[in-house]
Order: structure tokens, then C-alpha cells, then sequence
């Protein structure tokens, strides 16, 4: 999931919280702003009552002196409110009013009321005031008010969730560029493009500032790395071609007897050794410091007819049978050279370990809509523990072989370049196939 | 012919030097671009053997200005650094041909024959030893017009040891030129030894080759 949903989905659930949470408080609220508000207009009611009550009013209230249960009640038109005054024994430690809700019947029609109850004494009696109004409305009102507000709710939860994706897609837009454009063409520091990521946020701002500050380290790197590899390649080849220019104008010397030319020829030999030594391991630098274009359309079948035609004094001399059964024209873009070392170092080893009278096939096809060359020998044969080494630098199988190890090791620098995957299954005594599967072709 | 080395290694200007004025060239030494190009501009010269990382600049330059000038020269390019953006540089810079160092002086000089040779428009088209004819243009040889037939690894061969006459040849020297510098170690092979035994066994049918010499372990040589 990207962050841009996570961060709408987490939004719109922490917003649906804090209504819900406003949903079950909204009773409350409500109920206390009105009950302020009632408490207080009946209070007032009171104090307008208290204030011009005589004994005339309190006899015109209360008809039978005598009864102290009945008393006089005033309503009002509409039941909403209602006005009781009683007698009642004067009892010091009374509460002076308080406020309640109840049921009353008035007048055949029960109500829920707010009533305020308020004890006084008036020329040594006691009475009781009851001053009530209605609720019915208020609790009208108050499921109003809810409904209007879950709509409301739902509005915003709605409109707040579309502008919330809308604007994090907007927000993390230089994001997504950054990615697109800089973090998956890590491996071409070269072809790094450096012009700045347009952002409102500062934090993808200097997101992309680290960014380019970083490939230019690395574009750095490589860049010395290349150099060094220039230099090395240099500063070793140069005494080697030195060398081997002095061996071979010693050579033609006249009065050198037959040991001394053999000496400088074998001589010769070991520095043929250390250059191509030196040319394996920088060509497996200059592959991994990216320094071969991968762009030629490369021709599977031309390659391995050269391939046999250079081989053919090696395939006679041991009698092995080169089986090109190749019948697919995939067209793969590649490094031709470099393509053309990895099945050369393949086809030699085939060669190499292979047995006198065996044979080579090659073989293509399609596996998982994946193309495939495979190459097998016929030949010694590897155990599990030789297979986990072949791809070493410097691995052997017998130390009686000739080579220095580093053919395989560089067709997996070159499979690697490629994005080719090497495969390896072996036998003992029965044979060796390496299979070189190909990406999926873009299309 | 008259051959100009560029090269800021003393030493191996001078093995190159020794090689070619012993092959019959008549050479001069350079160290550096402004030496080169001061050397240009006042004699002719037939090839030029150029080195690419100068002390006082790329190669590279040297080149331009020579192609800029003077386009009767061939330009053989000796580089160390062996990289492909550097050859695809060379060749649209003008460069005749590419040598990486190290290489065999005698593979130099027949590559230096086969530049000066098309420099010239193809007027050289044939070699002769000791009778024998090697029509260069057609990989034939015939010896009293009477045509030999062989493969184009013997002609190759055949065509290497006389451009280098008078000289031992290693086998490696020959399997690099006719296989082209394989990166697998010890390829010194036995394979060379088998065209080569084939081919005197061709010349052999028509007179005596006690000129085509074997260097016991080593290699062969003709001599003239």
C-alpha cells in the first residue's frame, strides 16, 4: 500500500473517531447548555414570584389553610409550564431549592419536566415552591440537533477525506518523482539527472538536495574507481609491454644458444599470463563500474557459428561433437562483447572438461515466457561443494587445469550487467549445464 | 618508409625503435603532443605509432590536428587503456588502426604493413619468397604460377612469417595473430603446430622449404 492511502485511510479513521467521540458526548452537551439555560429562567421566575408575594396572594393560592397537600397550581396554556405553591413544615436544615427532572400529570397529559423546588417561610410558615417547565421541546430540539449534526459529520468526514487524498497526492507528488527519477537510476550515476525536484514541502527538498549531494558522491566514486582502473591498467601494462618488447627483439639475436631461447620464450609465456591475468580482473572491474554500454542488438546464432569456427582446432584435437541446436531468433540487446566472452568462457570450459569423443549441445527455448541457452558437456562433471565455488575469482576445480579461474567468475559479472540469470546443474561423470536465462523482454 | 613513434616511455620507444629500423624502416622517436606535432609539420611521414596518455596531453589531440592536416598518413594507435570508448573515439577521430599495449612488435609491424599498405591504395599486392607468391588481395599463393591451395588460417600463417622473415615467432605470438588476443590464459596450443605442419607439407610438394625454419619449443621462422 503507498503512504499516500495509508496517510488518507488513517486521516479519514482518526477524524471518524473524534466524531464519534463528539456523537456520544453531543447528549450531554446539550443537555447542560439547556439546562443552564432553563435552571436560570426559572430561578428568575422565582425571584419575580418571592418578590411580590403577600399574604393575600398565598390565600389566593392556597384555598384551604387547613390542606397542607392541595395546593394552588397555575399552568400555563400549552402545559409547558407550571407553577405549585404548598405548605410545608419548615425544617431548618432544608435545602434552600434544588433542581430535578419528573413526570408530571397535568391535566390528563404527563410531561417530562424540569422542576425547581425552592422552600421559604413567610410569617413564621413554611411553604414550598414548585416552578416547573416542560422538556418535550427541548428533547425535540436536541434530536434536531443531532440529526443535523451526523449530517453535517458525514459531509465533512467526506469532503475532508477526497481533499486530504487529493492534497497528501499532491504533497508527496515530488515524492514519487524523486523515485521515479533519481532513486531507481542509482546504478548510471553518470547519466544522474541533477535538476532539482520542484517541491513545496521542504522535507522533499532536502530529500532531493541528500539525494543529489549523494550521487555526486557516488558518481565520484565511480568516476576515481574508472580512473584507477585506467591508471592501474596503465602503470601494470606498460613494464608488461616493455618487458615482452625487450624478450622479443632479445629473441631475434643471433648468437643466443637453444637454452636461452627457451628461456626468454617461456619468459614470454608468463608474461603473456600476467597480462591476460590483469586484462580478466580489470574487464570485471570495468563491468562492475558500468563502463560498457549495453545497446547493440545481438545475433545469438552469429556468435556461436564464430565461436565453433574458433574452436574448430580444439573440438577435432579432442574429437567432441559441437551441437549447435539452437532454432529460436531472439533478439536480445545487449553488449555484443561482452556477450560474446560470457558464451565464449562458457563454450571453453565445455570444452576443457569435457572428455575426449564427448560432446557439446547447445540448446534454446522458453521457460516461464523467459528465453534460455542452455550449454552442456559432456564431460567430469562438479559435487555440490566445487558448484558453490565455480563463480569464485581464482576457483579451480584440479590445480592440474589450465586456466587461473577467473572465466566464470567473469561470466557472472557479465550476467549480472545484463541482468541475466546463471544457472548450473552437474553431474559427476556425467556432465555440466549451464543455462543462461534472459530477463522478460520489455515490450 | 618513414615511421614517427610517439611514445613518452623511453624504453619501450626504443624496443619499438630497434624493431622497426631492423625491419627496414627508417624511424624517429617523440615524447610528447608539441614534439609530435612540431615533427609532422616540418617532414613527411608515412605512419605514425601513437601513444595515448602524453605527459603534456591526450594523444587524441595529436590525432585531430594530424587529420585536420594531413590525411596521407596512417595512424596506428598504441593505448594501454584498451577501453571501448576510447577505440569508438579513435575511429571517428581517424585512427587506421588500434594496438593495446602489450603487443607483439611483430604483430605491429604486420599491422603497420597492412595500414601503409591500404595508406597506398593497395599498390603492394604481393609478397615473394623464395619463389613462392602471395597475392595479398586474394589470399592465394602459387609457386611458378602453379596455384597452392590453402585454408585461411596456413595463408594467414604463411602471409605473418614472411612480413616477419628472418625473425623467430613464438606460437604464442602466432596463435594471438591468428585467434586475436583470447583472454584465456595458457593458450599457447598445440593447434598452431598443426596448420603450421600442413602448410610445409603444401609448400614442401614444390620445392625444398630448408628456409622455413622450427625453433625447437619455441616457434618457427622463415629466412629469407
Amino acid at each position: 500500500m503507498k503512504i499516500k492511502h495509508q496517510l488518507a485511510i488513517f486521516n479519514a479513521l482518526t477524524r471518524l473517531l473524534v466524531i464519534l467521540i463528539l456523537w456520544l458526548m453531543l447528549p450531554i452537551l446539550v443537555e447542560n447548555v439547556v439546562y443552564h439555560h432553563i435552571n436560570n429562567s426559572l430561578l428568575e421566575k422565582k425571584e419575580k414570584f418571592i418578590k411580590h408575594l403577600n399574604r393575600e396572594e398565598i390565600n389566593d393560592f392556597i384555598e384551604s389553610a387547613d390542606d397542607s397537600t392541595e395546593a394552588f397550581s397555575e399552568f400555563s396554556m400549552l402545559h409547558n409550564e407550571f407553577l405549585v405553591l404548598s405548605r410545608a413544615p419548615l425544617k431548618p436544615r432544608h435545602k434552600f431549592y434544588t433542581f430535578s427532572n419528573d413526570y408530571r400529570k397535568i391535566e390528563g397529559e404527563e410531561n417530562e419536566y424540569r422542576i425547581l423546588q425552592y422552600y421559604f417561610a413567610y410569617e413564621g410558615e413554611g411553604y414550598k415552591l414548585e416552578i416547573g417547565s416542560s422538556l418535550s421541546e427541548v428533547n425535540d430540539l436536541t434530536f434536531v440537533i443531532r440529526f443535523f449534526i451526523l449530517i453535517v459529520f458525514v459531509v465533512i468526514l467526506l469532503v475532508t477525506f477526497l481533499a486530504d487524498t487529493f492534497y497528501i497526492e499532491y504533497l508527496l507528488k515530488p515524492f514519487y518523482k524523486i523515485i521515479d527519477t533519481k532513486i531507481r537510476r542509482v546504478n548510471e550515476p553518470e547519466a544522474f539527472d541533477h535538476t532539482p525536484i520542484k517541491a513545496k514541502s521542504r522535507d522533499f527538498r532536502e530529500l532531493d538536495l541528500v539525494l543529489n549531494q549523494m550521487m555526486d558522491r557516488i558518481a565520484e566514486l565511480f568516476k576515481k574507481e574508472k580512473q584507477f582502473i585506467s591508471n592501474v591498467s596503465h602503470e601494470l601494462l606498460t613494464p608488461i609491454a616493455l618487458l615482452k618488447n625487450k624478450f622479443e627483439n632479445l629473441l631475434q639475436n643471433e648468437s643466443l644458444d637453444d637454452n636461452a631461447i627457451d628461456k626468454i620464450a617461456s619468459s614470454l609465456k608468463t608474461l603473456d599470463m600476467l597480462k591476460k591475468i590483469i586484462n580478466n580482473l580489470l574487464l570485471i572491474s570495468r563491468i562492475e563500474n558500468n563502463q560498457y554500454q549495453a545497446n547493440e542488438n545481438i545475433n545469438f546464432h552469429e556468435i556461436l557459428n564464430d565461436l565453433q569456427e574458433d574452436f574448430q582446432d580444439r573440438l577435432e584435437d579432442r574429437e567432441i561433437d559441437f551441437k549447435n541446436q539452437m532454432t529460436h531468433n531472439y533478439n536480445f540487446i545487449g553488449n555484443r562483447t561482452l556477450i560474446h566472452i560470457l558464451i565464449y568462457n562458457l563454450v571453453i570450459n565445455a570444452i576443457k572438461y569435457n572428455r575426449p569423443k564427448g560432446d557439446i549441445v547447445i540448446f534454446d527455448g522458453f521457460e516461464n515466457d523467459r528465453y534460455f541457452i542452455s550449454i552442456t558437456d559432456s564431460g567430469l562433471g562438479m559435487t555440490e561443494v566445487h558448484l558453490e565455488k565455480i563463480f569464485n575469482r581464482f576457483a579451480r576445480i584440479n590445480s592440474d587445469q589450465d586456466g587461473q579461474g577467473l572465466g566464470l567468475a567473469i561470466a557472472e559479472s557479465i550476467s549480472f550487467f545484463h541482468h541475466i540469470e546463471i544457472k548450473v546443474v552437474s553431474k559427476i561423470n556425467e556432465g555440466t549445464t549451464f543455462t543462461l536465462a534472459f530477463p522478460e523482454a520489455e515490450k | 618508409m618513414n615511421i614517427l613513434i610517439v611514445e613518452d616511455n623511453k624504453e619501450l620507444a626504443v624496443e619499438v625503435y630497434d624493431f622497426l629500423c631492423n625491419a627496414g624502416y627508417v624511424c624517429k622517436i617523440v615524447h610528447t603532443c608539441n614534439n609530435a606535432l612540431e615533427e609532422i609539420g616540418s617532414n613527411d611521414y608515412d605512419a605514425m605509432l601513437l601513444d595515448l596518455g602524453l605527459p603534456d596531453g591526450d594523444g587524441f589531440e595529436v590525432l585531430k590536428t594530424v587529420r585536420k592536416t594531413q590525411s596521407k598518413m596512417a595512424v596506428i594507435v598504441l593505448t594501454a587503456r584498451g577501453e571501448l570508448d576510447d577505440r569508438i573515439n579513435g575511429l571517428h577521430l581517424g585512427a587506421d588502426d588500434y594496438l593495446t599495449k602489450p603487443f607483439a612488435l611483430t604483430e605491429l609491424s604486420a599491422r603497420l604493413f597492412a595500414v601503409i599498405r591500404r595508406m597506398h591504395g593497395f599498390t603492394l599486392n604481393n609478397l615473394i619468397i623464395h619463389g613462392f607468391l602471395l597475392q595479398l588481395q586474394d589470399y592465394k599463393v602459387s609457386y611458378n604460377e602453379v596455384p597452392i591451395s590453402l585454408t585461411k588460417k596456413e595463408f594467414d600463417i604463411f602471409q605473418y612469417l614472411v612480413l616477419n622473415k628472418n625473425r623467430v615467432i613464438t606460437r604464442l605470438q602466432l596463435t594471438e595473430h591468428i585467434w586475436g588476443d583470447i583472454l584465456e590464459v595458457n593458450s599457447d596450443s598445440n593447434f598452431i603446430d598443426v596448420h603450421v605442419r600442413n602448410l610445409r607439407k603444401k609448400l614442401d610438394k614444390h620445392t625444398t622449404i630448408d628456409w622455413f625454419e622450427t625453433v625447437r619449443n619455441v616457434g618457427y621462422r622463415i629466412n629469407e
